[in-house]
């Protein structure tokens, strides 16, 4: 301390050298925001405890596939007793499984993967809202941040940013995985048939990513608290569900109602990306997905608008 | 008194500071309106234009909805160091974020170097350290230093070496690893500071810096601020220790009430205040041809008799003293010390102590503070 103290009082003995170099442009700046909210993240034991339940989910479904195709590759054509239902070919009873289960590379296997991750996401989004922007305005760091050559925009997206790789670092990539593997233990061609599904899987996640990023920052900012934030969050994602699930399925209102549902709104998104096959009494029950887009883009505006207007009013803080 | 007011003290920054005026309304004996005074080719910040202020405020006003912050205030820095004072919710804060383009005025514009406030070119020749310290809590110093330069522009290698240097430069370099839950108010506020140095700015505006810094840390940091000061950086400080200040500069901006008050020079800015005369203590010695009681009473007498002299006030004398001192109150100091100077030589007063009572910083403030709350 006092080699630091005897350095400070003479600094005339530390030079800037002059910069000359080029600056990255502001946009550059978002990553590094991010990396910033991320770090803050990933150092709480919490957000691993989460993470590593939803990596179970994934687990589960990488290995279930693995395992149903190793176990095809080793069942013969001799066919086995089932208790008292009769003989059975175990081939066709994987297959059966499989169908069962969801667990054969086609559409409604990703689709499940990502309705199963999806709610981790959203516990682990309602807690870390506060640490990812709600500290932040609460605790007035901002200035920190806006009073470097970036502008609110950067700030936003920076923030953003962090939340999506989060989003998907859960869903996504694992969903990704899940694909290639299933390409790597059937057949090269199941990339080139089922690209659809690249496709829908990518669009799943922009999907969930932009609601969620969007619905995160604007609840975070407005209640910055994590008991609030998690009160918000269990209001939208669970009591609006049980509600639109009442109203429709208990007693039959239009099933339009189901739109205050907004993680079924996502769903039916999601579901249309991957090209999931409804059954008919399902489809029944569900408003048209456009109007499900309809809601999901309103409140994403909203949200948007929202934020623009509380970075802009957040020298009202203090 | 240009030869008081623009004299150089060695201990004080040294200033190149424009200051236009007040906001309308502020009563104009308050406004000072000032000449520059000049100051050395060498310590000039490298403008683009040799004449263009570094900080330029233009009628600037900001609302909180139905609440004004700043109130038409107009303000030019060019060099040097400027202390912002005034009481709690007087605007300094809401100035200084405006000015670092944190908040767009309402009215008005300010301008850093040329650029709009707002635009993030004014923002590279400003360093900012806020009165808050709210960091990530889990981060180290060094990760916090080196993240906000990286959020300067610069490449990620340069971004180490201006975290070193500036962490160097608070003395934070061999503390920087810990982690900020642990930091004391002095370290976060070294802390703060070094953000605000790492693209080498040229416009400071630190709010606060010294609040929480022990004694020692203080005389480096006054140390620090007059050697940015001396390499032509302009500094606008925002303090409540107005003896810290003091040792700084000399030049001060007084708010209230969203307005500039007055600015100026401590002196210039109590000279202008007629509704407060200002007190000068004089001692005087005894003569030998003449007897204890008259001297003091001698020279009242003939203070009394200057038109600037608005009262005197005759003092018993100190223990250790045969003759007591004066107190004497008087409108235009200027003036009055001329005055003075002249009545001593003639009249052959053997003074032994002259002392101006109340032309402090915080009495001036005090003054200023009172006379607009009444």
């Amino acid at each position: 301390m006092g080699e630091s103290r005897s350095q400070a009082a003479a600094p005339e003995l530390l030079h800037y050298r002059p910069w000359r170099g080029a600056f990255r442009p502001p946009a550059a700046s978002v990553w590094p925001i991010a990396r910033v909210a991320l770090m803050s993240l990933f150092q709480k034991r919490m957000f691993w405890i989460i993470y590593v339940l939803g990596l179970l989910i994934f687990l589960l479904f990488f290995f279930g596939q693995y395992l149903l195709s190793w176990a095809q590759t080793q069942a013969g054509e001799t066919e086995v007793q089932m208790g008292g239902w009769g003989r059975m070919n175990p081939r066709h009873l994987i297959q059966l499984f499989r169908g069962l289960l969801k667990l054969d590379g086609g559409a409604q296997t990703y689709y499940n993967f990502f309705s199963y991750q999806g709610y981790m996401v959203m516990i682990v989004l309602a807690l870390a809202g506060s640490i990812l922007i709600g500290n932040d305005l609460r605790f007035g760091s901002l200035p920190f941040y806006l009073s470097k050559p970036l502008a609110r925009w950067h700030y936003l997206l920076g923030k953003g940013l962090a939340v999506a790789v989060f989003i998907n670092l859960m869903t996504t990539l694992p969903a990704l995985l899940l694909y290639v593997q299933w390409g790597l233990l059937e057949s090269w061609d199941y990339f080139y048939e089922r690209f659809d599904l690249l496709v829908g899987i990518l669009g799943y996640g922009i999907v969930l990513t932009v609601t969620l990023t969007l619905l995160l920052l604007a609840t975070a900012s407005w209640l910055r608290r994590t008991v609030p934030l998690v009160m918000m969050w269990t209001t939208l994602f669970f009591f609006c569900r049980l509600l639109a699930s009442a109203l429709v399925d208990g007693l039959q209102f239009s099933p339009l109602w189901k739109l205050i549902d907004l993680w079924n709104d996502v769903s039916l998104i999601g579901g249309l990306c991957l090209n999931v096959q409804w059954s008919e009494r399902r489809l029944g029950y569900q408003p048209p997905w456009g109007d499900a887009a309809l809601v999901l883009g309103g409140v994403s505006l909203l949200c948007l608008i929202y934020l623009v207007r509380r970075i802009r009013a957040v020298e009202i803080v203090k | 008194m240009p030869d008081l007011l623009g004299s150089p003290d060695s201990g004080r920054g040294d200033r190149e500071v424009g200051v236009r005026g007040a906001g309308r309304g502020v009563k104009e004996s308050l406004t000072a309106s000032l000449p520059l005074p000049s100051a050395t080719p060498a310590l000039l910040a490298p403008h683009p234009l040799p004449h263009a202020p570094l900080l330029l405020c233009q009628r600037v006003s900001k609302w909180y909805g139905p609440v004004i912050g700043v109130n038409q205030v107009t303000l030019e820095l060019r060099s040097g160091i400027t202390g912002l004072v005034g009481a709690n919710g007087a605007g300094k804060s809401t100035l200084l974020r405006l000015i670092t383009g944190c908040l767009r005025p309402d009215l008005g514009h300010i301008q850093v170097h040329g650029h709009d406030a707002w635009s993030t070119a004014a923002r590279r020749h400003v360093g900012y350290c806020p009165e808050t310290d709210a960091f990530y809590e889990e981060m180290s110093g060094r990760q916090f230093v080196e993240s906000m330069a990286r959020l300067c522009g610069y490449p990620r290698r340069e971004a180490r070496k201006r975290t070193e240097a500036a962490l160097e430069r608070v003395g934070m370099a061999g503390r920087a690893e810990r982690c900020l839950r642990g930091y004391s108010k002095g370290m976060r506020q070294r802390i703060k500071l070094a953000q605000a140095l790492l693209h080498d700015p040229e416009l400071l505006v630190l709010d606060e810096p010294l609040s929480g810094i022990d004694p020692v840390g203080r005389c480096e940091f006054l140390h620090l601020f007059r050697d940015l000061a001396a390499r032509g950086k302009c500094l606008l400080i925002s303090s409540h220790e107005l003896e810290e200040l003091e040792k700084l500069t000399d030049h001060i901006a007084i708010m209230a009430h969203g307005r500039i008050a007055a600015v100026g020079t401590v002196a210039q800015i109590r000279d202008r205040l007629d509704h407060h005369p200002l007190r000068i203590r004089i001692d005087v010695k005894r003569g030998p041809q003449h007897t204890q009681g008259p001297e003091q009473r001698r020279l009242a007498a003939a203070l009394l008799k200057l038109r600037d002299v608005v009262g005197v006030e005759l003092l018993d004398p100190p223990p250790d003293e045969s003759v007591g001192p004066v107190v004497v109150r008087a409108r235009n100091p200027q003036r009055f010390f001329q005055e003075l100077t002249r009545l001593v030589l003639e009249e052959w007063y053997e003074i032994a102590r002259l002392e101006t009572l109340d032309d402090s910083t915080e009495a001036v403030l005090g003054y200023l503070l009172r006379g607009r709350s009444a």
